[in-house]
């Protein structure tokens, strides 16, 4: 029987030569382009973005409908959110007198400046339903058990941390919505038994929504509570990979 | 010297079944690629063809009527007008948020885990708890208003009359029973315990050392033994019938109806309630009370 021979390298071949083995790439690469199961793997398992998952998980998890990428969707809000927060910071003043003259400006004179509120504010919103939903499908999958159960609280954590960054936002465009709402909101707080009204105060930084108020909110909403996020994100990403993927039947 | 090891033999990850396994790259990256672009898609065109509402500049001066929260807070707010603030906005979360949390503190068995309703009856317990939660909310909220007594009197002509008046809502057995005068103020510590004297702040202190009955028993104690109560009996009654077998069991009737209970508190405070936080059809709410894309007509 004849040895097959290795044809005529096409102009095809060529080009993706030229393309993925020359010296640029692989310096930022390492792998060829991924189209063999080797560079596959490597290339998940040595690019930091793709690092999160494991080089190869099990059939079901890719399964849309065991997930609906909840919980991976819940993440990618969080960073369209980071990415449309910060153009929308490049015009916001957290002052009273400027705040809802500048989201007026953002909406009226700056290029494609509603459409980033009006995404920033979408975005917000689908967020906390997603990670209610991917509480839910957790919950029903049966994926907080052992040896996850530490990986369900850090998801407890990060629903409150949801909820508190939206919240924090809230109060941003400095209107009537905002500010009772907040008025609102941090009553609720207030009327805790004996430290209500301190953490109302402190909360707000005085008795009533005000200029110190904004500027908390403000401060919370765009650098601690994000970071606080990241941090228990990476804690959570992390622990799926150590308890061995995402849950499955015994 | 010996160490202590605590067995916990579940806690390992399960051995991987390797011949089960395909690559994350391509097959996973593909979906996560094409939901992420589907969303961003979404999102994209409801921002093209909805605004963030914005309405006028803050005034501290023009009370909002209703002034509500961000909607994932209504819940919290519907429970303010049945009970007691503290209880309503602070203990019920905080409580609730810290049983969440030691669910899997509670159900340690690796039964039916990684599938959907993988335990026996599961899909059965999630709808009957699912629909016990929506009927039993909207019921005490509209038994709470009075809304349930004044149907039964003007559609059928039912009514208790002076006598029964008392059960017509929560606040009337405070107000329509004849309470006597020493009720509304019982001593149950023998001198003045103050907490954090905000002094001319205006907070004034807490004070223990009196307890007003009938508004305890309103405000605290009847919410207080729905929400606890009735979940018992609910958990209780389908352990008595045999559908519910196993904590885990009993964790998907306490979920599936807090999902529901919570879904109709957000649902009853952001459609259903107008002007003074009374209960109106959603159609009779005018259009500024938070609903999403509001611009005020200028
Ligand atoms: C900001 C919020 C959150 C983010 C970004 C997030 C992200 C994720 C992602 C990407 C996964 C992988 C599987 C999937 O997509 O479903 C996951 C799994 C998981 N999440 Fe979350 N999550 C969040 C909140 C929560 C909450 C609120 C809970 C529960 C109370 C939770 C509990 C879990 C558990 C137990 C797993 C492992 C599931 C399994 O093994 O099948 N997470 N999370």
């Amino acid at each position: 029987m004849a040895v097959e021979q290795p044809g005529k390298p096409t102009l095809a071949d060529k080009i993706y030569d030229k393309m993925f083995h020359n010296y640029v790439w692989k310096s930022i690469f390492r792998t060829g382009y991924p189209n063999t199961p080797r560079n596959q793997m490597l290339v998940v398992a040595t690019n930091l973005f793709l690092h999160l998952h494991p080089t190869r998980i099990h059939r079901t998890h890719v399964k849309i409908t065991h997930t609906y990428c909840l919980g991976g969707l819940t993440f990618f809000m969080f960073l369209g959110l980071t990415v449309t927060g910060i153009l929308l910071m490049f015009y916001y003043v957290p002052s009273v007198e400027r705040a809802y003259l500048d989201i007026q400006n953002i909406q009226t004179n700056v290029q494609f400046g509603q459409l980033m509120r009006n995404m920033h504010r979408w975005m917000a919103h689908a967020m906390v339903i997603l990670v209610f939903l991917h509480m839910m499908r957790v919950f029903y999958t049966g994926a907080y058990k052992p040896p996850r159960e530490f990986n369900w609280v850090v998801g407890v954590i990060l629903l409150v941390l949801t909820f508190l960054l939206s919240f924090t936002g809230y109060l941003l465009p400095w209107d009537q919505l905002a500010f009772w709402a907040i008025t609102v909101g941090s009553e609720i707080a207030g009327a805790a038994p004996v430290l209500g009204p301190k953490t109302r105060f402190w909360m707000l930084g005085g008795f009533e929504v005000g200029p110190e108020s904004l500027i908390r909110f403000y401060t919370l909403h765009v650098i601690a509570l994000p970071l606080l996020a990241a941090i228990f994100m990476a804690v959570h990403f992390w622990r799926i990979r150590r308890d061995g993927g995402l849950a499955r039947p015994l | 010297m010996a160490t202590a090891v605590v067995a916990r033999p579940a806690a390992r990850p399960q051995a991987r079944a390797r011949d089960e396994e395909v690559l994350v790259w391509p097959d996973l990256v593909f979906v996560e690629f094409i939901s992420a672009l589907l969303f961003t898609f979404t999102i994209f065109i409801l921002s093209v063809i909805l605004n963030a509402p914005l309405l006028d500049q803050a005034n501290p001066d023009v009370t909002q009527n209703p002034a509500k929260a961000p909607w994932y807070l209504l819940n919290l707010q519907e429970l303010l007008l049945h009970m007691e603030a503290a209880t309503a906005g602070v203990i019920v979360p905080t409580v609730w948020l810290i049983i969440l949390g030691a669910f899997p503190y509670f159900d340690r068995d690796n039964d039916g885990q990684g599938a959907w309703f993988a335990t026996e009856g599961s899909v059965k317990l999630t709808v009957v708890s699912a629909i016990v939660g929506v009927v039993g909310t909207w019921l005490l909220i509209l038994w709470n208003q009075g809304t349930i007594a004044s149907v039964l009197n003007s559609w059928f002509g039912i009514s208790g009359g002076d006598t029964f008046r008392f059960l017509e809502n929560s606040r009337a057995i405070q107000g329509n029973l004849p309470w006597p005068e020493w009720s509304e103020s019982i001593p149950y510590l023998p001198f003045e315990l103050r907490i954090l004297d905000e002094g001319f702040t205006g907070f004034g202190a807490t004070t223990f050392q009196n307890v007003d009955l009938p508004s305890f028993i309103v405000e605290i104690a009847i919410p207080i033994i729905m929400m606890v109560g009735l979940p018992s009996l609910l958990i209780y009654v389908l352990w008595r019938i045999g559908w519910v077998f196993t904590r885990r069991d009993a964790l998907i009737v306490l979920f599936s109806g807090f999902v529901a209970v919570n879904a109709m508190l957000v649902l009853a405070g952001t459609g259903f309630r107008g002007e003074d936080q009374d209960l109106v059809f959603p159609w009779n709410l005018s259009v500024d009370e938070g609903i999403p894309g509001y611009q005020p007509p200028d």
